[in-house]
């Protein structure tokens, strides 16, 4: 019942800061270089079209009636047409979005629960050859270069053995396959992520490896520990029912912060691995001057980031009977 | 019978500075059903003695010398695995719950029912767990907390849960460790209340360590007064009290104030214990001594009786 509260309370502060953040970007797109009608209208249009969009727009009214429209049409839906590809701002998003999530999802996830487990079996072994040769092997990948590490990965697996694509997220001619059900088709994206995954995986798990070990070190100091001990259980179950569930509260904090971050932080592995996803479409709708697109991809990282931190806070209110804001 | 016996045991733990002689050649025996507690100042050795009787020392600390026979049994000769066994089902432990010694995200009934499910292995979840509940019955904490977790607690209601903790598996040693320390007076009352009642109904052996030698003078028949790893006396309550020999005790016990007794000046004790990675030659006490004799700096103190079952290590009785 108090859970229930708090996180109503915590959805309603989302919504306030989502609210203040949309705010904050209407002004710096009217804040950026240029005017606002050569922004938000595409140079290529008919100068009838022009005229249609900039009323559609309220780019002709005051700026306080601006805002009202931008705001009418946030809610309606309406975020225009990307210049760069002439469809709808909304179908772009939607169609990268899945395939930005199902990447570094996946790979936070897959790091996160290899990292917790690594992490645990160091600090159990503190101090003897296990643990050196984790924390040497976890600090090495989390400080290689991720586009350096994904190029060689690709150079190694892709290009010299031939074992995994290049880049891309499909095969054409699977997809074009009408024979081709469901499981094939799944099964050929699985095959095109095995690469960026195992990059994205090699460069966070020891983060996660790390935070899990110094935080199990700590925990079994504690004196509960003592009384588990105490008690006559044993050292697997201390271990795993008496630190390890403590331990890993920290890691879960981390997780929501990368979640949140994937989505643009992604941009470098996108765009290495031609990966359809917002990261990249981001970067290019920036450096294409694509208005409309990039103020939809602000929008979309903020609500993500908006979204796993209400997530983290709530599993951690579940995960922690102490935390009651 | 004893159940009891500690034979000339000696502890240490290694450290930056060098081997930390913790504890140095103390004996005692406790009978069955018998009470015995354990005072000195921080650091006298006394919480060492009782993570070692369980087994319990840390990865540092280790057993150089000496015997600890539990019901006849070398326990320091047994594996990991027989002590795992003993640990709680033949001796527990009622630790200072103010720190953190039931786990925070646990619920309080199940880390109980824990204990007992893992010593007895005939019993499902269901059936641990209304062992529980009468035992939250025996210390006095309403049935309906047992879903609680320890945060939700008063610090004297954790205490009792400990207290229930360590009965869970009907143990016939009980180690309390500073029990009381935390919690205020008048709760601090009631908590040694019920574990001297819970003594008697159980017919329990008690190990009592305490800083504070009236709770422990309230509690124990027996008295083992302790000063820098040593044990300097020990007797029947009764004699310790009455008719303290060592001057630490004496000390000790002029350094606290009674309520019905007669009215006299609290004497602080000058000085501060030694340094146990180098300990001084001679009695450890004679700096802070204040009637040292002139062979109490060389001279190795031994034993001397005072009456029956009351001795103390000094040179000058």
């Amino acid at each position: 019942m108090e859970l229930r509260r708090y996180i109503v309370r915590r959805m309603i502060q989302v919504i306030i800061i989502f609210f203040l953040i949309l705010t904050v970007l209407f002004l710096l797109f009217r804040l950026a270089p240029g005017d606002p009608v050569s922004m938000m209208v595409d140079p290529d249009m008919t100068q009838e079209d022009a005229e249609i969009l900039i009323v559609q727009l309220g780019l002709d009214q005051p700026i306080g009636v601006q805002y009202l429209i931008y705001l009418k049409n946030f809610f309606t839906g309406h975020f225009g047409f990307s210049f760069h590809y002439g469809e709808p701002v909304v179908d772009i998003i939607w169609n990268r979005l899945p395939n930005t999530i199902l990447l570094f999802t996946t790979s936070i996830i897959l790091s996160a629960l290899v990292g917790v487990f690594l992490g645990k079996i160091a600090s159990w072994h503190k101090g003897k050859k296990t643990d050196s040769l984790m924390t040497i092997g976890a600090l090495v990948t989390h400080t290689l270069f991720l586009p350096w590490l994904a190029l060689i990965l690709i150079w190694i697996f892709a290009y010299k053995f031939g074992w995994f694509p290049i880049n891309g997220m499909i095969s054409e001619e699977v997809w074009l396959d009408p024979e081709a059900g469901f499981i094939a088709k799944a099964l050929d994206v699985m095959y095109h992520m095995v690469l960026p995954l195992f990059t994205l995986f090699l460069i966070h798990f020891g983060a996660y490896l790390l935070i899990m070990r110094s935080s199990m070190l700590e925990t079994l100091k504690e004196d509960y520990i003592l009384t588990a001990r105490a008690k006559g259980l044993t050292e697997k179950v201390i271990r795993d029912h008496h630190a390890a569930p403590n331990a890993a509260l920290p890691v879960v904090t981390s997780v929501g912060l990368s979640l949140a971050f994937s989505i643009n932080g992604g941009a470098l592995t996108e765009t290495v691995f031609t990966w359809p996803g917002i990261g990249r479409e981001l970067v290019s709708s920036v450096s294409q001057n694509d208005y409309p697109l990039a103020l939809a991809c602000f929008l979309m990282i903020a609500g993500v980031v908006l979204v796993s931190n209400l997530v983290v806070d709530v599993l951690y209110a579940y995960l922690d009977p102490r935390i009651r804001y | 019978m004893a159940i009891l016996e500690v034979e000339n045991v000696s502890i240490g733990y290694n450290t930056k500075k060098g081997y930390l002689k913790a504890v140095e050649r103390v004996s005692f025996t406790l009978d069955e059903g018998g009470s015995l507690g354990f005072v000195g100042e921080s650091g006298c050795g006394k919480t060492t003695i009782g993570m070692a009787l369980m087994g319990l020392l840390p990865p540092n600390g280790s057993v150089r010398e000496g015997r600890i026979l539990f019901e006849g049994k070398n326990t320091l000769r047994m594996s990991d695995e027989e002590i795992r066994k003993i640990r709680w089902r033949e001796m527990a432990m009622i630790f200072q719950a103010a720190m953190n010694a039931l786990n925070p995200v646990q619920r309080v009934g199940n880390q109980i029912a824990e204990a007992i499910l893992v010593h007895d292995l005939s019993i499902g979840k269901e059936e641990a767990m209304g062992q529980v509940e009468a035992l939250f019955e025996l210390v006095g904490i309403p049935r309906d907390r047992l879903r609680d977790y320890p945060h939700q607690y008063s610090g004297g209601m954790k205490q009792r849960a400990v207290i229930a903790m360590a009965l869970a598996c009907h143990p016939k040693l009980i180690i309390a460790d500073e029990p009381t320390t935390a919690l205020d007076v008048i709760v601090q009352d009631q908590i040694l209340g019920e574990i001297k009642d819970l003594q008697k109904e159980f017919d329990l052996s008690i190990i009592f360590i305490s800083h504070d030698i009236s709770i422990v003078a309230d509690m124990c028949n027996d008295i083992g007064v302790m000063y820098a790893g040593q044990l300097v006396e020990f007797g029947p309550r009764e004699q310790v009290f009455e008719s303290p020999a060592h001057p630490y005790t004496k000390a000790l016990l002029s350094s606290f104030p009674t309520v019905t007794g007669k009215k006299s000046d609290l004497i602080p004790i000058p000085g501060e214990t030694p340094n146990l990675v180098v300990p001084p030659t001679g009695c450890r006490f004679c700096d802070r001594c204040s009637e040292p004799g002139p062979s109490c700096k060389t001279e190795t103190p031994a034993w001397v009786e005072i009456g029956p079952g009351h001795k103390t290590l000094c040179c000058r009785c």
